[in-house]
């Protein structure tokens, strides 16, 4: 890698107020996993000045519940995340979502808030030495377009830019579908409105913003939730596709849904039109093959991916039936 | 290559500039009695297989970097340096990680155990890894002996499922894969013996 200033900051203040005096130039590190990799490929044209280590804020890596929320400090770990009792037994969609992100080390090391706020991995993006200046790099085109683009959205490009790199998070569609917030330095946000399509970012955050927390709502009683992640391997890998479902049943009736792809288009992408298919109606076969069938009905693949409109169908299909089980 | 950020360092608990090191830590005793003394930075401790060490570190060492080039360790091997295949892994605070992907500079203050200690302390893994031959280049060899340390630190009856979990994040291109199931269960079921013999 090549030089940089670092900086290990013991506050939020103290972290926004260090970006504040390098702007642009400096870029936060928590887990690292994410970034240590596209530093040392040179992915982005910039090259950061400073790192400023927020793992040494206090406070920030706790679960407590409380007010009726599970919270989540955004530096916890994603394996204490998957291992925590309260989120086994009560929000296992995200359990399993940290349990399949990476590998046992990676998961040791990469944190819940650096997992939503990841970048693409989009192959043009992110062949070393800024090989290809794509839009995302603020280049002239999509590459994957015309290219290679086996593993890109299936649902169209940004509107404004028409990248086709696909968000990779696993934790992002499962707090999606719990109806989780995401607590910033300066804001509170929905999970789903925190995704977004930018230059070098895949968040709607300012430059000296950062996530501290993560407040998930108790779920009302009867609901059940479920993940299911499609990767190439079961570890390591980064998802194809990947699927959480959040179902909440009285007397064997959906009475709310909420089912969000992710890995399939620029963004995590609720199925709406599957939440309605299957809302007011009970968990068989037939309903949940109509509802994943709704999920992928706009879908609009590229030349390589049609595949993956199979698998974002049959996903949907398995996560609803699977919060109908156990 | 120094990090610090200008000349003049400025005092944590006011705003008192000086000009060195030395000096910050004299007005730290003199004013701020009882007070902790602030490290320079790039300088951490560690706790290495037992051992202590105060280092200087620069920011874009990686603990991978330290450990392998600077303190001559080097059974943990580099492969990918991306995070992926897991040959660098060393335990950190009882836990796995990958020192390819952990900045030094971070480190300060962690205990560190690595597959030299492993060795040293004649851990059975070491003879059933042999045995079973878990290995045909042997280039991953030490990141699956820190890794299977790790889960029977934590877990001491493992079951092969359980085994082939933690082992998942490391690779290895000969495909060895079944050997390692095999040699860490031995060691499990070699750990209880040797467990129940202190016991009695």
């Amino acid at each position: 890698m090549k030089p940089f200033k670092h900086f290990n900051a013991y506050t939020v203040d103290e972290a926004t107020a260090i970006i504040g005096r390098y702007g642009r130039r400096a870029v936060i590190i928590a887990g690292g996993t994410d970034l240590l990799g596209k530093m040392k490929d040179q992915v982005l044209p910039t090259y950061p000045e400073a790192l400023i280590n927020i793992k040494t804020i206090p406070g920030l890596d706790s679960i407590r519940e409380e007010c009726g929320m599970l919270q989540i400090g955004a530096l916890t770990k994603l394996s204490a995340v998957a291992a925590h009792p309260v989120v086994l037994s009560k929000y296992k969609a995200l359990a399993e979502a940290a349990l399949r992100t990476a590998s046992p080390q990676l998961r040791n090391m990469g944190t819940i808030g650096g997992n939503i706020c990841q970048d693409i991995r989009c192959w043009y993006y992110r062949t070393p030495l800024n090989r290809f200046s794509c839009l995302r790099k603020g280049g002239g085109r999509c590459y994957a377009l015309k290219g290679d683009n086996r593993f890109h959205s299936i649902f169209g490009g940004s509107v404004e830019k028409g990248c086709m790199a696909v968000h990779p998070s696993d934790t992002a569609p499962a707090l999606i579908a719990l109806g989780a917030q995401v607590v910033t330095s300066k804001r509170v946000l929905k999970a789903q409105d925190f995704f977004q399509v930018r230059l070098n970012s895949t968040t709607v955050l300012d430059s000296d913003e950062i996530v501290t927390e993560i407040h998930i709502p108790e779920p009302e009683a009867g609901t059940r939730s479920a993940f299911i992640k499609f990767a190439q391997r079961k570890s390591i890998d980064f998802p194809i596709v990947n699927c959480a479902a959040v179902l909440t049943i009285d007397q064997d009736r959906v009475t709310g849904a909420r089912i969000c792809l992710n890995a399939v288009h620029v963004v995590p992408r609720r199925a709406l039109k599957a939440e309605l298919a299957i809302t007011g109606h009970a968990i068989t076969e037939e309903v949940a093959e109509e509802a994943a069938k709704a999920a992928v009905y706009d879908a609009h693949p590229l030349e390589h991916n049609a595949y993956m409109v199979q698998v974002a169908k049959t996903l949907v299909k398995r996560t609803i039936l699977g919060c109908g089980v156990g | 290559m120094k990090n610090s950020d200008a000349q003049s360092i400025t005092c944590p608990y006011c705003s008192t500039q000086s000009g060195s090191f030395e000096e910050l830590r004299e007005h730290i005793l003199a004013d701020h009695k009882g007070k902790g003394l602030p490290t320079p930075e790039g300088r951490i401790r560690l706790i290495i297989n037992g051992d202590e060490h105060v280092l200087h570190v620069e920011p874009d060492w990686t603990l991978y970097h330290l450990i392998h080039d600077h303190l001559g360790m080097t059974g943990g091997k580099q492969f990918c340096d991306r995070g992926a295949c897991g040959s660098c892994t060393v335990i950190m605070d009882g836990l796995p990680v990958l020192s390819c992907m952990v900045l030094a500079i971070e480190c300060d203050g962690r205990t560190i155990e690595t597959v030299e200690g492993i060795a040293k302390a004649e851990h059975p893994l070491i003879e059933s890894y042999v045995k079973h031959h878990a290995m045909q280049c042997g280039y991953c060899t030490t990141g699956f002996v820190v890794a299977s340390k790790a889960l029977l630190d934590r877990n001491p009856v493992p079951t092969d499922q359980e085994i082939r979990e933690a082992l998942s994040g490391n690779l290895c291109r000969c495909g060895t894969y079944p050997q390692h199931v095999i040699a860490v269960q031995e060691t499990a079921q070699k750990l209880r013996c040797e467990k129940d013999k202190k016991g009695v």
